[in-house]
């Protein structure tokens, strides 16, 4: 069940300040950087939310973050439609997408769950590629950044604008906090625990599953969004199966079912991509063996081995109820 | 006329391949219920060794033997070091690794092989052009055909006539069952795993001279073989036959007859099997 505890806000904040500090005193590489980091975490946050909670690994969230840059990039771009109702509309548009796939796929569970997902990433992925009015495998450019001119913020500024996509990350992940430790979010990891049980409650499972994953795939949307303004450019590529293994795998190396997991691990793997690179050519090898280190060492990742490391340390202290120790335990099979 | 026939040939070459890749991946999968994603990358490593056993030998036959035992000699360091204790792991945890694996794997190609597209010129037995039907078609493909054909009788022969067989259809059934009569349940999965690592390594091989060879080539076959594995049904040879047929078919005339739709009916008709009928089109149990 998730708690907003004193560590997780520690660390949450400790990174949002230090994304700022950081972005004040970088290059505009950095800055890119720190973008590229900020829409991470914040599709990494939505994964969270329906695979560390909801026990829904989803391999569609790539194609759902790209729906999201798309419908920006062609409400911007082809049709100059002002950002702030294309960003509504592309936000609506992964949500609604999100409902529908957390609909049709909300019977099944385990693997056939995650090969329907794929399916359906694959599906809006390959028609993109095809379609050549979406400009095809070529992508498309021309989206237009959000106009904050009258609040006094110049988001062609790299500064300015990596500054507000750090915000829009804190904000997901608040929006996203709030959701977990309300009714809703308490209901949703009952049943990834016992589904059976929740559904012999009384409790329509399949709806709230179907409406986790909408607002997910909303969370997702507004990710894409972000990196659409980034480059200003869109392509398919941010819809393929891979782009979704990433986030999942971004999720993973920063510990599953913590929120803060999902966003430390969205920085690390961003700055590890870049250091990596430095020095060889090979950084796929290097994620994909520190993945499989994670995986075989009990899957905590970064996050989850410090708070089950402080955890250890207060062993003395009186455990939490035994229900409690039961839905740990349960998370960590997740 | 001639363009049907063309195109059912072609269509029936991309099955076959298809139908080497996905044999090894649903037995695997129903028999061990393990999801395996970097059976793709074996079958571009088969590819790769292929490439070089040909420059060692300076025949295709050379790529054509060693490809599957290199890449069934990887299967093996993989089964012991990472695979078998994966098993239980649940199939998040598989799919991740095994997703680590894809990426291990690619870069371990393009350190070795380097990023440039390779290929395998074709067997002189089967160069050329011969007579189908009143068509004339490239000689190694109709071999590509006829191998896989071979493949799918011998495999059909062992799974359906021998004891070895009977164990392995025992097993995807019911494996607790299957260990309290006696089946050493934990050694047919390991020598069914590298059966499967042996064909894809073939399928690398085979493919080689046809397609060019290249680190994403796995990854590029990866998604439709899973379709063939889930619409077939897991663990069942009969619905990876079918799979095979039917995706390599829509494929192939969907490409000639209608580009956009047909791309978007295969996800399309994976997600229809998987929420209408789980079990795929031949479920292996009964």
């Amino acid at each position: 069940m998730f708690h907003q505890t004193t560590t997780k806000t520690v660390t949450i904040l400790l990174l949002f300040i230090g994304m700022a500090i950081y972005t004040v005193f970088a290059g505009f590489y950095g800055r890119e950087l720190v973008i590229e980091a900020a829409y991470l975490v914040i599709l990494a946050i939505s994964l969270d939310m329906v695979a560390g909670y909801g026990g829904m690994v989803s391999l569609c969230h790539g194609a759902i973050f790209g729906i999201g840059a798309y419908v920006f990039a062609i409400l911007t771009g082809m049709m100059g439609i002002s950002p702030f109702i294309a960003l509504v509309a592309a936000i609506a548009a992964s949500g609604l997408f999100g409902l529908f796939v957390g609909a049709v796929t909300s019977r099944t569970s385990g693997i056939f769950f995650i090969m329907t997902t794929l399916a359906f990433g694959q599906m809006v992925y390959v028609y993109t590629f095809e379609n050549r009015a979406l400009g095809g495998d070529d992508g498309m450019s021309g989206v237009a950044r959000l106009d904050l001119s009258m609040i006094g913020i110049d988001t062609n500024d790299s500064l300015q604008f990596a500054l507000l996509a750090v915000v829009f990350a804190a904000l997901s992940y608040a929006v996203a906090a709030f959701i977990m430790r309300s009714g809703f979010g308490r209901t949703l990891v009952g049943i990834r625990s016992n589904e059976v049980r929740m559904r012999a409650l009384g409790l329509p499972v399949l709806r709230y599953k179907a409406f986790a994953f909408g607002i997910s795939g909303a969370l997702a949307g507004l990710a894409g969004t972000i990196a659409a303004q980034q480059t200003m450019f869109v392509s398919p590529e941010m819809m393929s199966w891979m782009m979704s293994g990433e986030a999942l795998v971004i999720v993973i190396l920063g510990g599953l079912g913590t929120l803060v997991g999902a966003a430390v691990g969205a920085v690390l793997f961003v700055f590890l991509q870049h250091e990596v690179s430095e020095v060889t050519r090979y950084w796929h090898m290097v994620v994909g063996l520190v993945l499989i280190l994670v995986v075989v060492l009990g899957n905590r990742g970064a996050y989850g081995q410090i708070e089950h490391l402080l955890e250890r340390r207060k062993k003395g202290a009186p455990k939490a109820s035994a229900l409690e120790v039961a839905a740990e335990k349960d998370a960590s099979h997740a | 006329m001639n363009f049907w026939i063309v195109q059912a040939l072609n269509g029936l070459q991309l099955s076959m391949l298809l139908f080497l890749l996905s044999i090894g991946l649903t037995v695997i999968f129903g028999l061990m219920h393990f999801v395996n994603l970097a059976h793709g990358a074996l079958y571009a490593l088969g590819a790769y060794v292929g490439v070089s056993a040909f420059a060692l030998t300076g025949m295709y036959w050379g790529a054509f033997l060693l490809a599957p035992i290199a890449v069934a000699l990887a299967g093996v360091v993989l089964y012991l070091g990472l695979i078998r204790r994966m098993r239980k792991a649940g199939p998040m945890n598989q799919v991740l690794v095994t997703f680590g694996l894809i990426f291990v794997l690619l870069d371990i190609t393009r350190i070795i092989w380097g990023d440039l597209a390779l290929s395998i010129p074709e067997p002189q037995l089967f160069t050329g052009r011969s007579e189908v039907l009143g068509v004339a078609y490239p000689t190694y493909r109709l071999f590509i055909i006829g191998l896989g054909l071979t493949v799918m009788a011998g495999l059909w022969l062992l799974l359906s006539r021998t004891q070895i067989g009977a164990m392995i259809r025992a097993g995807v059934d019911n494996d607790q069952m299957a260990a309290c009569l006696g089946i050493n349940v934990e050694r047919l999965f390991f020598i069914v795993f590298c059966i499967g690592c042996a064909l894809a390594g073939l399928a690398g091989a085979v493919a080689a001279p046809v397609l060019s060879v290249t680190p994403s080539m796995g990854t590029q076959l990866l998604i439709p073989v899973l379709i063939v594995v889930v619409i077939g049904g897991l663990g069942s040879l009969k619905g990876a036959i079918a799979g095979s047929l039917l995706v390599g078919f829509i494929q192939t005339f969907g490409a000639v007859l209608a580009p956009q739709l047909a791309s978007v009916a295969i996800y399309a008709l994976l997600a229809a099997v998987l929420i209408f009928r789980p079990a795929g089109l031949f479920p292996a149990k009964a």
